[in-house]
């Protein structure tokens, strides 16, 4: 299972985005500032949208699937119920998983942002696929359930998984970074000396690294065992 | 000063709250009521019983800026530089003027480059950037920002900062879920169910969120 980037490029007017690489199987993260391209490329490593030039070589890729930074752009159901529904799930199970039972009658654009990133996300993480593209995942969830999406995302067993984040406070285990910077794809590694070349890292992993206390990953459980070494 | 009382809307139930000068960050669980709260505060909704007053003033009668938490929900208009200006327009301030305020905000703000460009092709986080420029054009006096930091990247979002606190804002109130950067308000407000669980200075309302998600990672680490 693999995806390669060709020489991919997206241009529009003066601004472009530029990719080459290959994403194996693992849990890959991709940085990068406002209006850099990360969702143009999510959106092309997911098979929607076509590159400008360059190709993408999908191997053994049957089952793709994209979560889309707003939420409400999934919506297709006119309940919460439905909405669950509508991606072949048991309503009872979802809503459980997303504590949003008693809103199971409402219309999910009646939701808080945060609840409707929640049942999306209950929705998406409940399902195996070969290829996962998720467009900021956390934005919006709070942080409680920014942990929990963590954990899930942390959990998954196979496939390619790649998150599209500016997050800077929580994050799954992360297998390669990667980040948008001056209009092109950088591959940083895997971690955790990828870390160290990390133009986006957050402050936190930015002070350990300092301290010479650089975290194994970036889970929360990692940043809090780097901040105790002696 | 703001001052709430006797506030019954939705999930929102607070008898007493006072919002002093400053900025002040809303944090708490999905669901806690949050943006009601928000939307209280500017005026968008009107609360079923209770008051809320700025310096004695109802919030509609009072300057308000405010971004929403849905980036598509905040444009009206076909491009960058009119949603911006359409504030201004509004009243019927002379083009000159307007434009000239305008293309001060934008290059501020960096987004100089984004005055053309068609608002439905921007980025989630351009799109706020967008939204707060039309918010901040008419020099508010409450500023109301809807975690508008969700679509911004680090660095945007600590110059979102600089430039919110460099117009000398009376009152900017936001919700947010980092908690991080709610560290570095004058307050900060927890709600829980609709309710305040929490508020006063960072410090003392992290302590009470010790050994919850809702405390900050920098603070455990001591960073």
């Amino acid at each position: 299972m693999r995806i390669d980037l060709d020489a991919v490029r997206v241009v529009r007017d003066s601004w472009s985005v530029s990719a080459t690489g290959t994403f194996t199987e693992g849990i890959h993260l991709i940085s990068g500032d406002v209006g850099s391209g990360k969702t143009t490329l999510a959106r092309v490593i997911a098979g929607l949208s076509p590159p400008t030039s360059g190709a993408i070589r999908r191997e053994d890729i049957t089952h793709p699937m994209i979560s889309f930074q707003f939420p409400e752009h999934h919506v297709t159901g006119s309940t919460v119920s439905e909405e669950c529904s509508s991606w072949g799930l048991d309503p009872t199970v979802i809503l459980k998983q997303a504590s949003l039972q008693e809103k199971a009658g409402l219309s999910p654009l009646r939701l808080s942002r945060g609840e409707l990133k929640r049942l999306h996300l209950a929705c998406v993480l409940s399902q195996e696929y070969d290829l996962l593209v998720l467009d900021e995942p956390f934005s919006s969830l709070d942080c409680k359930e920014k942990a929990r999406a963590c954990t899930t995302i942390s959990g998954r067993a196979r496939g390619i998984t790649i998150i599209f984040t500016h997050e800077q406070s929580q994050f799954p285990r992360v297998d390669m970074l990667w980040e948008i910077v001056d209009g092109s794809l950088h591959c940083r590694g895997n971690l955790p000396d990828a870390l160290r070349t990390w133009e986006h890292a957050p402050e936190i992993v930015r002070a350990l690294i300092r301290r010479g206390k650089e975290p194994a990953n970036l889970t929360r459980q990692d940043i809090r065992e780097a901040a105790c070494r002696t | 000063m703001i001052e709430l009382s006797g506030i019954r809307h939705t999930i929102l139930d607070i008898s007493a709250l006072r919002i002093p000068f400053g900025t002040t960050s809303v944090i708490g669980p999905n669901g806690s009521g949050k943006t009601m709260l928000l939307k209280l505060l500017a005026g968008i909704f009107l609360p079923h019983s209770g008051t809320v007053r700025i310096d004695g003033v109802p919030p509609r009668k009072t300057e308000t800026g405010w971004v929403n938490e849905f980036p598509d929900r905040n444009i009206l208009f076909g491009t960058v530089i009119d949603e911006v200006a359409s504030s201004l327009r509004f009243r019927h301030l002379p083009d000159r003027d307007v434009k000239i305020t305008v293309e001060k905000l934008l290059d501020s703000m960096g987004i100089s480059p984004l005055r053309g460009r068609p608002v439905c092709d921007l980025s989630g986080g351009e799109k706020v950037l967008v939204a707060l420029a039309a918010a901040l054009v008419h020099t508010p006096r409450v500023l109301v920002l809807d975690e508008c930091d969700s679509h911004l990247d680090n660095y945007r979002a600590r110059q979102v900062e600089r430039i919110v606190q460099e117009r000398a804002i009376p009152y900017v109130i936001r919700c947010t879920q980092q908690v991080e950067s709610a560290i570095r308000s004058d307050h900060v407000i927890y709600l829980e169910n609709g309710r305040v669980a929490y508020e006063g200075v960072p410090g003392e309302v992290f302590a009470r969120l010790h050994g919850t998600p809702f405390y900050p990672l920098t603070m455990e680490c001591g960073i």
